[in-house]
């Protein structure tokens, strides 16, 4: 039994071994994308054609071809049914009512935030002293915490009359009496809340980078007098630049998603609405309009594409003056 | 002041050793305290950057912990108060033995660590391959491949839902070709299969960065000493890549654990009906009562196993390229 295993797996091995490196980088590659054809780009292909049907908003299915309708509508905020503007180039409905707007300023905000504190975590996690284990666990915890729970101690901070932050920001004149309804306030405690749980995930990443590092380059740094700010532009940073741009990458691409934070905390979309509450608000509200919602997540798709080509064209230059491509 | 500053730095770097005895011990007593400390930074910046780290780490540690402890309050406090103290009024932790005699939170816990667990291997597995190929190969092709992976998290995972659904649950062919069973719909398989997917692109860029940094020579001595094309990949270069592919491994699974799109939407309610954790934290929640104690004892509690991995993870995130590994 377990040698006519051990047959097909030797005969296996042997069969890899005699193949070209490109026949074999696509071998290695066929179960992951298996998996993604049929679970990802499938369903995101039948989500795209979607988005050209007519909506049909007294039942589950599809109108008839409309080809760029539901666009045209959105981006000129004609869709009445709309739970809110996606943009309104009227400019009449204010900055963080509008979808695209208000979900640009969320992501470039939590991610600035989140990348600089979670780079302050890393270098804690790193650091040696007694307890770093703790400290460690301490750091990463906020990320382990299921988003409706992130929602619920936010909403108990904030909530009206009883919130423990609630009283003291309202008398210094930064929130409203009722924080959680209010879009600015509202958008701030949803950034808040998005940047206590992530940093942690930046942070994690980096330390991986950070502790990919050749300890033996800092023995040389050292050996030659370099300044501790010298070790980190020229040691540190370009050796964790890659780790710490796939960390941005991807946090962006999620920030530019946000949508559970902000029911959970029962901050609500139609208070902020971000771009993915009028994807599911549409898919699942009173009146459904799976086209619209189709569309949406379309433009979504290319909002974030635009920001990973300035992503991308930053890595591109910074690797050339980094001097590492 | 500056002038003395630099002479002290000066002899710093070259007597290496950072001796407190250096100053005038006559002059301190006539200095303050605060002029003391400066003067003894100046003269050992690794001090001063010590106290700086810990005072930033307090700092740091206290406003991120602070939310947590606050739920840990909200455990405590009596059912139906809304008005949370800073300090709790008392000790009472009956709220953490309730939440099991309420709803059978263990399964729901069972649920969601069954799927992390599952969706953790197979991507780590998969993934793994991926990023070896995307990492170390040249094949035609990568570029826009690699690219792909990437366009998929574009879109909100809930644009991807109601085709899934479909799938899953009313048959409608994938790709056109053929159908699932119908038997998977409610089943483990059909909330795996999903969060596989979606997590898989990150942990393949992940380990595509880690794979592509450990150097060619490495890889071929393990080759010359007779290992297969595979066996180098996971004897040499995971083992070197510990940090990454942990790294991505806790992702991956606290992802999956936390989960509550997909694994609330393609289950039943019930935990027998393999409902995520997250459904039985707010199982607390009825249409006119919430009891804000169970649910936050019911969060603290479905956090320890996430604690647990994280604290073993740990090892594998610290033995990077520097301990152990190089040995193999």
């Amino acid at each position: 039994m377990s040698s006519g295993g051990d047959g097909i797996l030797s005969r296996l091995a042997t069969w890899t071994e005699n193949l070209s490196e490109q026949a074999y980088a696509y071998l290695l590659l066929v179960p992951g994308f298996l998996v993604l054809l049929l679970f990802a780009f499938w369903p995101l292909a039948s989500a795209i054609r979607m988005s050209f049907f007519a909506d049909v908003i007294t039942s589950a299915s599809l109108g008839e071809f409309v080809g760029f309708q539901n666009y045209v509508r959105l981006l000129t905020n004609t869709n009445a049914l709309a739970p809110a503007a996606f943009v309104d180039p009227s400019f009449e409905t204010p900055i963080l009512e509008q979808a695209l707007f208000m979900t640009v300023l969320f992501a470039v905000l939590s991610v600035t935030g989140e990348t600089l504190l979670g780079f302050l975590y890393a270098m804690l996690m790193k650091a040696e002293y007694k307890g770093r284990r703790l400290v460690r666990l301490l750091i990463i915890l906020p990320w382990a915490i299921p988003i409706v729970i992130q929602g619920m101690i936010f909403f108990l901070l904030f909530r009206p009359g009883y919130g423990l932050l609630t009283e003291p920001l309202q008398q210094l004149g930064i929130f409203s009496s009722l924080p959680l309804n209010t879009t600015f306030d509202g958008f701030v405690i949803v950034t808040v809340a998005d940047i206590w749980k992530t940093s942690a995930f930046m942070a994690l990443l980096i330390l991986a980078g950070l502790e990919s590092v050749n300890q033996d380059l800092y023995e040389v740094a050292d050996v030659m007098g370099a300044s501790r700010w010298q070790r980190f532009r020229y040691i540190t940073f370009p050796l964790v630049f890659p780790v710490l741009m796939v960390a941005m990458l991807f946090r962006t691409m999620g920030a530019l998603r946000v949508y559970g934070i902000i029911e959970s905390t029962t901050v609500g979309c139609s208070t902020v609405p971000s771009m993915t509450c009028l994807v599911t608000q549409m898919m699942f509200g009173s009146a459904t309009q799976y086209g619209s919602a189709a569309a949406v997540s379309v433009l979504i798709a290319i909002v974030v594409g635009l920001f990973i080509m300035v992503y991308l064209g930053f890595i591109r230059r910074s690797n050339q003056s980094l001097g590492l491509a | 002041m500056s002038i003395d500053a630099r002479n002290h730095e000066d002899a710093e770097t070259f007597d290496g050793t950072g001796d407190e005895s250096g100053g005038e011990p006559g002059d301190d007593e006539n200095r303050s305290p605060i002029q003391r400390w400066a003067d003894d930074w100046i003269r050992n910046p690794e001090k001063a950057y010590a106290v700086m780290l810990v005072f930033l780490g307090g700092v740091l540690l206290t406003t991120s912990l602070f939310p947590l402890y606050w739920l840990f309050n909200v455990a405590m406090a009596p059912p139906g108060q809304t008005d949370i103290p800073l300090i709790p009024a008392t000790i009472d932790l009956s709220a953490f033995v309730q939440v099991f005699q309420q709803v059978p939170f263990a399964r729901f816990m069972f649920n969601s660590l069954f799927y992390a667990f599952t969706v953790t291997v197979f991507v780590l597995l998969v993934a793994s391959l991926a990023g070896y190929a995307f990492g170390r190969l040249e094949f035609r092709g990568k570029t826009p491949l690699l690219f792909a992976l990437l366009v998929l998290s574009f879109f909100p995972p809930a644009t991807l839902f109601i085709p899934l659904f479909r799938a899953f649950n009313q048959q409608v062919p994938m790709l056109g070709l053929f159908t699932l069973p119908v038997e998977i719909y409610g089943t483990p398989g059909a909330v795996v299969a999903p969060l596989s997917a979606f997590t898989m692109p990150l942990a393949i860029f992940i380990l595509t960065t880690f794979y592509g940094q450990i150097p060619d020579g490495l890889e071929e001595a393990a080759r010359v000493e007779g290992t297969t094309r595979l066996g180098a990949l996971f004897r040499v270069i995971m083992p070197l890549s510990a940090p990454g592919v942990a790294t991505a491994g806790i992702l991956t699974f606290i992802t999956v654990y936390t989960e509550f799109f997909f694994s609330f939407l393609m289950t039943g309610n019930s935990a027998a009906e393999w409902a995520p954790v997250v459904d039985g934290v707010i199982a607390f929640q009825t249409q006119y009562t919430v009891r804000y104690d169970l649910q936050a004892a019911a969060s603290l509690i479905a956090i320890i196993p996430v604690a647990i991995l994280v604290v073993v993870a740990q090892d594998k995130i610290i033995s990077g390229l520097t301990q152990g590994a190089l040995k193999e």
